[in-house]
């Protein structure tokens, strides 16, 4: 055995972004060179992570080596990789442009808030990245738990870091909510110790069954996530808290934020809950999708700020995630649904991060984001509006995206197992997406004769906007070994039989 | 004067109210059905956690439980209380203190008896966690309420005023912790598996060094903003640019 394949990845991918988060915040001038190195050292740890779990299949670590039950054990499968490197891609390039953002003196929004949002939005992020990296990792409820404050508390002090009177009471309002969704899903693990006396994963679901107990649990921890995860339509904090905080801020939360609970709520659906969902509930939260996707697109149609569009995109966006549970309710589309539904998650978090930062970049060099006064952007920022357009075609779902692929599973695991109304669905959803990314572009295309003054846009902030933009878009050219890593540790529920 | 948003002292039931009221009793119903069919009586993981104190380095099994059963939780539960101090700070400056108010007398009297016993207590629950209820938690909460005594009494400049050094003491809980857990590795162990023999004295140095880092936490944020000092904010207030 070779180094490689035997060093414990998984804790570096936990243990170098919070100790980032001690630095940066003790060391403020050096905090965004720190920023970006632990960004790219968690990079490599989950690079390394990734390459021990296609080598040798799931793996679990017990911290502590203690083990279940007394003990929290970490575990990485097919799903928590991508979700790891999912955040890993997301944050260097995110971490890039914030470097470039906080300290561009030339910014529109110019005063002296920028230096203290500067000090401020290194640990922040750095906790923040901690905590999505210990949630992908955890395989103990109460863990999870702990992680999601971690990750709640460091996502709601980026989206007032602001400062603005906005920013501050969409915070708020993010805060209560957050906090509300922990203690939900808190009470729901309290009900399955008490009844199993354990707090691990895959432990409780051996044990789980139906009954009052299991489904009051299932009930309160599915609420607390579907208000984090700002499902419809529960989704009324995250336009204002996504569209006032500082653009690296609105794609981080956009992007990787809300995709956490979901990615609780997929666990605790498909392992440890297998025993216990029923058809009927599995249709509620697709008609929630439902939705979600016709109210969050009806929204971003008639917005007139660029950065609300892109939040409503959001809600819109992330009621497909939704249709996973209805879809993989015929065994024999199981998987390809499951498969749909993780790649929709990776596709949409690379193209909303573009389309914040694309959006952001607009924002800042017009001094504005109404949509209405965007004429003639195109002519001063041909890479960010090229970065807009790119990432609407993965949103919209067009070939060789990532959400084109995405999409497209979904609706094979639509068609093939008859449900033509959901099929209309994802198909309307486009229609609509197709809609408000036009919407942005007309405005954006048209020429004028006089482009009006318009402020610098550092390099690296268009650059970073553009590559996560290609990235969405190739990610459909790419999607064999993501899914092919999909199948490592897949739940059993929804592994047909003849299928493997 | 008007109430504040969303705030009136209207009674009336609407039908908006009505099918909260409606939802929360089904709710309340739903829950105390669940309650009602739980285990009469589950000791849970006390057994094992029992059954595995010789092992622990420590004689008291909420310690055990906290600092090395599930230290892991409680290492990020230390990340969570450095993050709400930087979440606050990132928020608004302390309030100046009322420097020529001069305190009571009978508080200053009063401080000179109990402070020495609250800092010897602090360090008393810090010990016996180790073989009895007590500990860091415990201890640093006491350590806190020294030092809202002394905000309280105006007497704490000298706390506040060194912004940098009170950096390095609240991330000192979370910096010890990460780096025992990281170097018990070196040893050829996983993460935070103190070898057996040095347990008992590892779990202290974590739980003093958190100490510190809780009391002045809890203290930060009952004075609920960055230090004056700090160099960032007051560039940024002059501006008038920071919330209120």
């Amino acid at each position: 055995m070779t180094l490689w394949n035997t060093a414990p990845w998984l804790v570096w991918c936990i243990v170098l972004p919070l100790s980032a988060g001690i630095l940066t915040f003790l060391f403020r001038r050096a905090a965004p060179w720190i920023g970006i190195a632990s960004a790219l050292g968690s990079a490599i740890a989950v690079a390394g992570l990734a390459a021990q779990v296609m080598h040798s299949g799931p793996l679990r670590y017990s911290v502590g080596g203690w083990g279940v039950p007394l003990g929290i054990d970490l575990r990485a499968d097919g799903l928590s990789v991508l979700m790891l490197v999912m955040s890993a891609v997301i944050a260097v390039a995110v971490s890039v442009y914030a470097a470039c953002y906080f300290s561009d003196t030339d910014a529109a929004d110019k005063h002296a808030a920028q230096a203290h949002q500067r000090a401020y939005f290194w640990p922040l992020w750095m906790f923040l990245l901690a905590g999505l990296n210990g949630l992908f990792l955890a395989a103990d409820i109460f863990h999870l738990y702990v992680t999601l404050e971690l990750l709640g508390f460091a996502a709601v002090s980026l989206a007032a870091l602001a400062g603005k009177r906005a920013a501050v009471v969409a915070a708020m309002r993010y805060l209560l909510v957050s906090l509300s969704g922990s203690l939900f899903f808190l009470f729901g693990v309290a009900i399955l110790y008490a009844a199993y006396a354990t707090v691990d994963l895959t432990a409780l679901a051996g044990k789980v069954q139906p009954g009052p107990l299991a489904w009051s649990a299932l009930a309160l921890m599915a609420a607390g996530l579907l208000i984090k995860g700002a499902v419809f339509p529960l989704h009324f904090w995250l336009p204002p808290a996504h569209a006032n905080a500082p653009t690296p801020v609105s794609a981080l939360l956009s992007a990787l934020v809300v995709k956490a609970s979901f990615y609780i709520l997929l666990r605790l659906w498909f392992e440890l809950f297998s025993a216990v969902v029923t058809p009927a509930t599995a249709t509620f939260l697709g008609l929630l999708g439902a939705g979600a996707i016709l109210w969050g697109s009806a929204q971003a149609l008639h917005q007139p700020r660029l950065k609300l569009l892109v939040a409503y995109s959001t809600v819109a966006q992330l009621g497909y995630l939704m249709l996973v549970f209805p879809l993989t309710q015929n065994a024999g589309s199981a998987l390809t649904a499951w498969s749909a539904c993780v790649y929709f998650v990776l596709a949409h978090a690379c193209a909303k991060t573009a389309m914040f930062l694309a959006a952001g970049n607009i924002a800042h060099a017009a001094g504005h984001d109404r949509i209405a006064d965007l004429d003639g952007i195109t002519q001063a920022l041909p890479l960010s509006v090229a970065a807009f357009a790119l990432a609407g075609i993965s949103l919209i779902g067009l070939p060789p995206s990532g959400g084109f692929i995405a999409k497209w599973m979904l609706l094979q695991a639509a068609i093939g197992s008859g449900e033509w109304g959901w099929a209309t669905l994802i198909l309307a959803g486009s229609l609509l997406a197709v809609a408000y990314v036009l919407r942005v572009l007309w405005h954006a295309f048209t020429q004028v004769e006089v482009a009006r003054p318009l402020h610098r846009v550092p390099r690296t902030m268009e650059w970073s906007a553009l590559a996560l933009s290609l990235l969405a878009v190739l990610l459909g050219l790419m999607a064999a070994r993501p899914v092919e890593l999909l199948r490592t540790g897949a739940p059993a529920s929804i592994h047909a039989p003849g299928q493997t | 004067m008007n109430a504040p948003d969303g705030i009136t002292d209207d009674t009336r039931l609407t039908p908006l109210r009505l099918i909260i009221m409606l939802f929360v009793l089904t709710l309340a119903g739903a829950l105390g059905w669940a309650v009602c069919s739980l285990p009469e009586y589950s000791s849970g993981l006390a057994v094992t956690a029992l059954a595995e104190l010789s092992n622990s380095g420590v004689l008291n099994p909420v310690t055990a439980a906290v600092l090395n059963y599930r230290g892991y939780d409680t290492l990020l539960e230390i990340a969570v209380l450095l993050l709400a101090v930087i979440g606050v700070w990132s928020l608004a400056q302390a309030e100046p203190p009322a420097a020529f108010e001069p305190a009571s007398p009978v508080l200053l009297s009063f401080m000179r008896i109990v402070l020495p016993l609250m800092i010897l207590i602090a360090g008393y629950l810090l010990w016996i966690g180790s073989f009895a209820p007590g500990g860091a938690f415990q201890g640093g909460a006491v350590l806190a309420g020294v030092l809202v005594l002394l905000r309280l009494s105006n007497q704490d400049f000298a706390i506040w005023s060194h912004e940098v050094w009170l950096r390095f003491c609240l991330v000192l809980g979370l910096s010890v912790f990460i780096a025992v857990a990281v170097g018990v590795m070196a040893g050829g162990g996983k993460l935070l598996e103190y070898p057996r023999a040095h347990a008992g004295m590892l779990i202290l140095l974590i739980e003093s060094a958190a100490l510190i880092s809780i009391a002045l936490t809890l203290a930060a944020l009952f004075v609920g903003g960055r230090a004056l000092s700090d160099e960032d904010s007051s560039s940024a207030s002059e501006n008038g640019v920071q919330p209120k």
